[in-house]
């Protein structure tokens, strides 16, 4: 066996390139790692949540400088990169699917202010309905953005367009925002050889400096960023936009052939392959194009003229390249992966249609089919579809169905779904266990008959059978929850663990209607839901004495993401509960800190290394931010304490009916990410608990109750107790992270004061 | 990635399609560590074998005990990667836990040609029989009963049955590699996982069995969801309320169970609580003074994912922690021992 002991290296173009084997989110986070951007402004969402964790993990050990600022939202994320770009440094960001809807109110900002930064999305489908798998439905909504577009279709295209991204963006005539598009998961999570260049240098001298003409940090030449501009202004603001996608047409092959020098890789507004004889052609973008190739090869063998084309820039879109090359092309088959719902067409479709339109003498059919949706597998059979149906046009002289979907199937009518449960009736829904009496001189409730073996009869409102990881905390926390509501029961979800392990179609585990709403806006959305529920009731639509319980189930993401709409409905008072788990971090997506995610915790965007602590700053404490909406009733509860935990439960029924908003956050483990043994939840939960991290308590009326205090107890236990328990806390324990320690301990003491006093004293 | 030490000589490829690939499919759940294999695997192949290649995997949420495929194709270095779907003809499957044969169609596209590898107790030849399989080289390694034991996971013993049965997949670079990626910060797992990999290598039984008829190719299907756009109902909802309760969730299990025993149990109801997968069944009874009471009957191990979290919960030692494999197949029917 030879064995060879160098790193792989290998000459491309004029510089020293290292070989490896990378994803697409591997090689954005080294392109971004080496132009060593000042900020990356970020919020978590499939798929493009690696590259900040990548990203993370570099820093944590001290391979760049990037700062990266985790945001509220994606909304939040795209202002952090604004107000970073006016200040004069570079900046990054990575998003997909609605979190670039999120954010999109941001973006036409960016480029009307004219703020170049480079953009990655990591293209996967927009809900609703939820799909995390990639399409392009959310990179056909930046079409008008004024941003630059570039796409990349393999690993190795996501580097090199990323580095040439930031060139582009900056030259003096164009000053624009720039997107690079790449394909979720088909390309952000593909591992293929790859090339890098092994000095940032490289990177450092081809893209050069930045030279904003002004920044809102220069105090000495004070500037007005962004005057408010109507009519007759603004319409020179856009002109100004329009000429600057003009210098980008016609700089950035300059752009690309410079770098083909340095990196031996060659870029261009449209690629082509084998087009120059071909009667039909196929025009798609990004990874399709590279299993399509695969095709062209197999078709040319046989003899059939087939080329292919795909594009590496559509902002601003390559019109005379589309015009030349398909001069004598038959038959074009644009295969759009988003539809332009009514347009009859997808936008590829509908701009290639209208770039040849432009040549008077082009006589090229071209047709649209739309593929892949939702992720669906386009196969090399899809492909050599596409080139049949467009042979039979070109042989036609003209198309019998100009717009249609590929791989679309009809169901099979026969088909009667299989039936889970009948539907919890009220009668069996009210075993009549627990009972919840208003003590008619205090006013105070009292709740009897918290008895756990005569609470198994209440029926299961979800259902076994849910995909949810072994010793997932969240079961038993809602399930606990909900054995102390009687009656009817309706419940919203916000995007996370819960409803992804519950709800994938077609199949549901609840036994109650239930309602998905992206995490912004559940709280908005099921106070809508109430008030139409009681407007309906008062019309007389829906009986007047019948009842429901309205809860809105939410992780710790969704109350950082959606807090604003969730206060929104605190400020309202709606009648209805909203119930956090809190897990303390972005496990749906792959556990990144969230902001109750405590200090020094690691996750997979707080990591430790050489100069990486875990995260960097205080849990937030959502119960406290409740309660100072003087909301009726807020509770803060755990799967261990459950009797404590049901009674809380009677009672916010009780408070949602009556009075209005109840606000309540159970502490609720996550064995994968926490990492502890799936079967140690319990003790890992009542430590929190223990050492005073997570005091239990209400707050009725405005009025704070401890309800149960560890050190009356006896049982109070030091925070170390609890941090030995879990993986993603152990290094707290040695010498090198004591002084993270010892701020977390002082911070945790200080809050569990707070709560003492507030309990003893009922002014507080 | 740290620095690689050894690099081997290029092994040509013992057979491929007409693409040029070696294809490799591996049928996973999460948890198991599909995607784990294939990336090291990937890694293996490209850096140290001197081949060209790629590695994918396709899944949904992130969670463990839901349905993962991961891929690898490798080609001679000189061959272009360009295909991104996925493998629907391979050299090589992979079957990580036979639990999941029959609720996913895991053996689609295997041929005489193919090697399966499977993570079972099973012979070859028993393997085949419960797999349908036309035929193909059989690979079997009790890669649960090995994980189990050295307190590991099954995607480092199937790794090393993967080798032995390729013929040309070279042990000692994916042993570097496994070193590698386990790397520093989980140091002290590398001596369990080498030790892993030795076993599974050694472990594994082999046999060929030629198509005699016993059983159809089963090609690879892409069509034949029963609800289309035809008859989805409108915006995607559900009208079939808890219709998860049908789903088999046994494959989850990482080998082991709770074993229920009656006779100690006095239906606290504390397991009921813990339980995140609500499988405790219970029932209106009687106690010994002719009270009407709840009653624990037994637990529902179709949706039990081995958590032992009820174990842990459970004041009376009326649940216990098993190996599955060890366990009475009756107790798994019946939810309960005497």
């Amino acid at each position: 066996m030879a064995v060879k002991t160098d790193e792989k290296k290998e000459t491309k173009g004029t510089s020293i390139q290292k070989v490896d084997f990378k994803s697409g989110n591997e090689m954005a986070a080294i392109a971004a790692s080496q132009v060593n951007y000042h900020i990356m402004g970020y919020y978590p969402i499939t798929p493009s949540t690696e590259i900040a964790e990548y990203l993370d993990e570099m820093a944590a050990n001290g391979k760049h400088n990037i700062v990266l600022v985790p945001a509220d939202g994606e909304h939040g994320a795209a202002g952090i990169c604004y107000g970073a770009t006016t200040a004069g440094g570079r900046v990054f960001n990575a998003t997909s699917a609605n979190g670039l809807l999120y954010a999109i109110e941001q973006l036409p900002v960016q480029s009307g202010t004219r703020f170049p930064m480079v953009f990655n999305l990591v293209c996967r489908s927009v809900s609703g309905p939820l799909d995390i798998r990639g399409d392009h439905s959310d990179l056909m909504t930046t079409l008008n953005l004024g941003w630059i577009i570039l796409l990349a279709k393999d690993p190795q295209e996501v580097y090199d367009i990323n580095i040439l991204a930031v060139k582009i963006g900056e030259l003096d005539d164009v000053r624009l925002p720039v997107i690079v598009a790449f394909d979720g998961f088909f390309t952000s999570h593909q591992k293929r050889r790859v090339n890098f260049f092994e000095s940032s240098e490289t990177v450092q001298k081809f893209i050069g400096k930045n030279n904003p003409p002004y920044t809102s940090v220069d105090v000495e030449n004070p500037v007005t960023i962004g005057p408010y501009m109507n009519d007759p202004d603004q319409i020179n603001n856009k002109k100004q936009l329009s000429m600057a996608m003009e210098a980008a047409y016609d700089k950035i092959q300059n752009v690309f052939d410079e770098y083909k020098k340095i990196s031996g890789r060659s870029y261009k507004f449209l690629q082509t392959y084998k087009t120059e004889d071909a009667d039909v052609v196929l025009f798609i973008i990004n990874s399709a194009a590279d299993t399509a190739m695969e095709v062209v090869d197999k078709l040319r063998k046989k003899g059939d003229k087939v080329g292919l084309a795909y594009p590496n820039v559509i902002r601003p879109f390559p019109v005379n390249e589309i015009r030349e090359a398909f001069k004598n092309t038959k038959a074009i088959l644009v295969a759009d992966r988003a539809d332009s719902y009514g347009g009859w067409g997808g936008n590829m479709t509908i701009e290639v249609k209208a770039a040849l339109k432009g040549d008077l003498d082009n006589k090229t059919i071209v047709f649209s089919r739309i593929y892949g949706l939702g992720g669906k597998e386009f196969f090399p059979e899809d492909a050599e579809e596409m080139f049949q149906l467009a042979f039979e046009a070109a042989k036609k002289g003209s198309v019998n169905v100009p717009y249609d979907y590929i791989g679309v199937e009809p169901g099979n009518p026969s088909y009667v779904p299989k039936k889970g449960k009948d539907p919890i009736s009220l009668k069996e829904s009210s075993p009549g266990v627990i009972k919840v009496i208003k003590d008619e001189k205090t006013g105070n409730l009292v709740v009897k008959g918290v008895k756990q073996r005569e609470l198994t009869a209440m029926p299961q409102r979800i259902a076994p059978g849910h995909g949810a990881c072994p010793g997932c905390g969240i079961f038993p926390s809602i399930g606990t929850f909900l054995k102390g509501v009687e009656g009817f029961v309706v419940m919203l979800w916000h995007t996370g663990c819960g409803m992804v392990v519950t709800t994938g179609y077609p199949n549901t585990s609840f036994n109650v209607t239930y309602i998905h709403n992206l995490f912004q806006n559940g709280a908005a959305t099921l106070s809508g839901v109430v008030e139409m529920y009681h407007e309906r009731q008062r019309r007389g639509e829906i009986a007047k004495d019948q009842d429901i319980t309205f809860i809105m189930v939410t992780g710790d993401g969704g109350l950082d993401i959606g807090l604003g709409p969730a206060l929104g409905t605190a400020f309202r008072n709606h009648n209805m509960i909203i119930l956090e788990y809190d897990n303390e971090g972005y496990m749906n997506t792959g556990n990144q800190l969230s902001f109750t995610t405590p200090l020094g915790h690691t996750t997979s965007t707080s990591n430790i290394g050489s100069v990486g602590k875990g995260k960097k700053f205080h849990h937030k404490d959502s119960a406290q931010l409740f309660a100072s909406c003087h909301i009726p009733y807020v509770f803060t509860a755990v799967e261990t304490q459950y009797k404590d935990l049901i009674k809380k439960a009677a009672k916010a029924a009780w408070y949602a009916k009556h009075e209005g908003l109840v606000f309540g956050k159970i502490l609720s483990d996550c064995p994968l990410n926490w990492k502890h043994p799936d079967h140690t939840g319990q003790a890992v939960v009542q430590a929190a608990v223990d050492c005073n991290f997570f005091p239990l308590y209400e707050v009725e009326r405005g009025i704070t109750t401890l309800t149960y205090d560890p050190e009356a107890k006896g049982k109070k236990v030091p925070t170390e107790d609890w941090l030995t328990l879990m993986g993603k806390t152990k290094h707290l324990l040695k010498p090198k992270f004591a002084s993270v320690l010892k701020e977390f301990e002082i911070e945790v003491e200080r809050r569990w004061k707070r709560i003492k006093a507030m309990s003893e004293h009922p002014n507080l | 990635m740290e620095k690689m030490k050894t690099e081997v000589e290029v092994v040509k490829l013992p057979i491929t399609n007409e693409l040029g690939f070696y294809e490799i499919r591996m049928e996973s759940i999460g948890g198991f560590g599909a995607n784990l294999a294939g990336k090291v695997l990937g890694e293996a192949g490209i850096l140290l074998m001197g081949y060209n290649g790629s590695n994918f995997s396709s899944y949904g949420s992130e969670k463990k005990g839901s349905p993962v495929r991961s891929f690898v194709r490798f080609c001679e270095p000189d061959v272009q990667v360009r295909s991104n779907s996925p493998v629907t003809e391979p050299h090589m499957l992979v079957i990580f836990h036979e639990g999941m044969v029959g609720i996913n169609p895991v053996t689609q596209g295997v041929s005489p040609q193919s090697i399966v590898v499977i993570a079972t107790s099973k012979s070859p030849a028993e393997a085949r029989d419960y797999l349908k399989l036309q035929g193909g080289t059989i690979h079997c390694v009790d890669g649960i009963k090995i994980a189990v034991e050295e307190k590991t996971r099954v995607n480092t013993a199937l790794l090393g049955a993967m080798c032995k049965a390729s013929g040309f997949i070279n042990p000692d670079a994916i042993k570097e590699t496994i070193s590698l990626n386990l790397g520093k910060k989980y140091a002290f797992l590398i001596d369990a996982n080498l030790k892993t990999f030795d076993r599974g290598y050694a472990e594994g039984v082999s046999e060929h069995f030629e198509d005699d008829g016993k059983y159809p190719f089963v090609p690879f299907k892409r069509k034949g969801q029963n609800l289309g756009y035809l008859n989805q109902t409108i915006g995607g909802a559900l009208t079939t309320p808890a219709n998860t309760i049908h789903k088999d969730l046994s494959a989850s299990r990482m080998g082991w169970i709770p074993v229920l025993n009656l006779s100690k149990c006095t239906s606290c109801g504390e397991c009921d609580i813990t339980c995140p997968d609500y499988c405790f069944v219970w029932d209106n009874g009687v106690d010994k003074k002719g009270k009407e009471v709840r009653v624990l009957r037994s637990i529902h191990y179709k949706h039990c994912k081995g958590c032992l979290k009820c174990v842990e919960i459970c004041k009376f030692d009326a649940l216990e922690s098993r190996k599955e494999y060890e366990v009475d197949p009756k107790i798994l029917e019946d939810g309960f021992s005497e």
